[in-house]
């Protein structure tokens, strides 16, 4: 077994003694046979700058008229290996990647098999890394001998691909959920949320815009990420952003789409997923994520170091990365950092820290537990039915949802991921209903 | 030896150029010439998508001496056609400049 599949099950047992606390026991994800549980293909591909705006402009040759009008994607793009034709397109430079990463996949094959029992909904999905080992390093806090420094960047940064700084980010499985309140997710999915002027999209936002920006200084964001046209007067503008109050009243309403992310570094390390949604921006669920900063605000110096006692080492160097597995993890390995232990220039401690005991309220619903094994991760989504909070999307039987996946592989972030289009899953199709991945009832 | 009455010997003959001409359609490159331009965006052998079907084109076209050049019409000069949902639109013009590899579409399209 190897350190990643062996920490998440240690991490797992956690979750395990949680889960079968309750009145009604949930199934052991890890016991769970899932060779008789259907699977799905679902294909992935590379979507580069393909926005909101970009579909619905003239540039989405003899589509956009249709994208406008509310046309599923897959009513033009069902042809035979139209993702993968798509992606292995769109991954090179061209209108839609300006900045290609060299030898990067356009494509990959998602196997989903789902089911449910009484508590929880599970989502197996299996996919194959381009890498030969896993993606469970991330960022780190760099010691260049005066001072601490993020170190390790996404491979789409223009300093990774300048050559002056290591290609570094973990991997990633994300699933966005819709329950139908979503207008126009069931039929274009992901691409609602994706816009230009988002980080490492066309016509990026500048720092005086955001600044500048009535929404996203009252919600008090730096940035632009994900939203919903909805939450735009004008949705092909990330600028016209309607009220706070407004806002609220959509997502009292549902209108929002739940997302899970699967972290191979920040979440794997404790057996979870990270619970957020997306309505104007990518939000946490309220409460406390499963990871947070290890970087003093003022000092930029770390937070925590690794436990000499217990791992062996407090911090790690270049060498040492990408052999075994290097979590911070709060209540197990990690001690308050100690700026007089003698540091030398590039010793490296994680820029996160991660902890399944501080984590808590919604946005810490999710778990998970994941093995890599001869170049393909294997994980399990544990996500608990009937969540009643109002950043939840609640799963039940019977029920049918929209549901969109994105893989992030090979050191990348923002716009360098794999997505799908759209896909129906359901916890027990209702009879009569056909639905593209169908989650079996556990016994 | 009993003699081959002419009725049965016309439909032979024609069963026979029948099934030379389908054995003559290249599928692969067809779809594939297909494919690179984009043809499947809009169309789908069996179901209506922006436009029809070619099982639908096929029949119209069915026994027409002048579907071949009708359809080469269509492919070659992008005049305007009328969509299922009834606006109208330039056909896309097909990029290759080998007249035997569109003719292997054109026969394609007519034996779906």
């Amino acid at each position: 077994m190897n350190k990643t599949a062996l920490c998440a099950q240690i991490a797992a047992l956690g979750f395990f003694g949680v889960i079968g606390s309750g009145t009604t026991l949930a199934a052991d994800p890890a016991k769970i046979n899932w060779s008789k549980i259907p699977a799905t293909h679902v294909p992935l591909f590379y979507p580069g700058q393909s926005s909101y705006e970009w579909l619905r402009s003239d540039a989405h040759k003899n589509a956009a008229k249709e994208v406008k009008r509310g046309d599923s994607c897959v009513s033009c793009h069902d042809e035979e290996d139209a993702e993968k034709d798509m992606g292995e397109k769109l991954v090179k430079a061209g209108p839609l990647e300006p900045m290609p990463i060299a030898g990067k996949e356009g494509y990959k094959d998602l196997k989903v098999q789902a089911a449910y029992d009484d508590k929880n909904a599970y989502l197996r999905l299996q996919w194959k890394t381009q890498n030969d080992y896993p993606g469970t390093e991330h960022q780190y806090l760099r010691f260049d001998g005066k001072e601490w420094k993020v170190w390790g960047f996404p491979k789409l940064d223009k300093i990774v691909q300048d050559r002056k700084m290591i290609g570094l980010y973990e991997d990633r499985m994300s699933i966005m959920i819709d329950d139908g309140s979503v207008p126009g997710f069931a039929k274009q999915g992901c691409w609602l949320s994706c816009h230009d002027g988002q980080r490492d999209m066309q016509k990026q936002f500048t720092k005086d815009e955001v600044a500048a920006n009535p929404l996203l200084t009252a919600i008090k964001k730096s940035d632009v990420r994900k939203y919903l046209p909805e939450t735009r007067t004008d949705p092909l503008d990330w600028k016209t952003g309607k009220t706070v109050d407004e806002i609220n009243k959509i997502k009292a309403a549902g209108g929002f789409v739940d997302l899970i992310q699967w972290r191979a570094h920040r979440s794997h390390a404790i057996g979870m997923a990270d619970d957020g949604y997306v309505l104007e921006f990518r939000l946490s669920d309220a409460g406390k994520d499963v990871y947070s900063g290890n970087a003093d605000s003022k000092t930029h110096a770390p937070k925590f170091m690794w436990d000499e006692k217990k791992v062996g080492y407090k911090s790690i160097t270049v060498d040492q990365l990408h052999k075994g597995d290097h979590f911070l993890i709060r209540e197990k390995n990690a001690v308050p950092f100690d700026p007089n232990a003698g540091w030398k220039e590039g010793d490296l401690i994680p820029d996160y820290i991660t902890s399944r005991e501080d984590a808590k309220g919604s946005a810490a619903d999710n778990n998970a537990i994941a093995s890599w094994k001869d170049g393909t991760w294997t994980l399990v989504m544990i996500r608990p039915l009937g969540l009643t909070n109002s950043d939840d999307k609640a799963l039940k039987p019977g029920g049918v949802y929209n549901i969109g996946f994105g893989a992030h592989d090979d050191n990348i972030t923002t716009r360098g991921h794999h997505v799908s289009f759209v896909k129906t899953l359901a916890l027990g199709a209702p009879k009569g209903t056909k639905v593209d991945i169908n989650a079996v009832k556990l016994p | 030896m009993k003699p081959t009455t002419p009725l049965l010997l016309a439909g032979l003959i024609s069963l026979a150029l029948a099934g030379s001409a389908l054995a003559a359609v290249d599928d692969q490159a067809a779809k594939a010439l297909g494919k690179r331009n984009d043809c499947f965006k809009c169309h789908a052998v069996d179901k209506t998508k922006k436009g029809p079907s070619y099982q639908k084109i096929a029949a119209k076209f069915k026994g027409k001496a002048d579907a071949e050049e009708k359809i080469m019409k269509n492919l070659t000069t992008g005049p305007k056609v009328k969509l299922e949902d009834g606006t109208e639109e330039d056909h896309k013009i097909i990029d290759t400049k080998d007249p035997k590899e569109l003719k292997n579409l054109i026969d394609w399209i007519l034996s779906r």
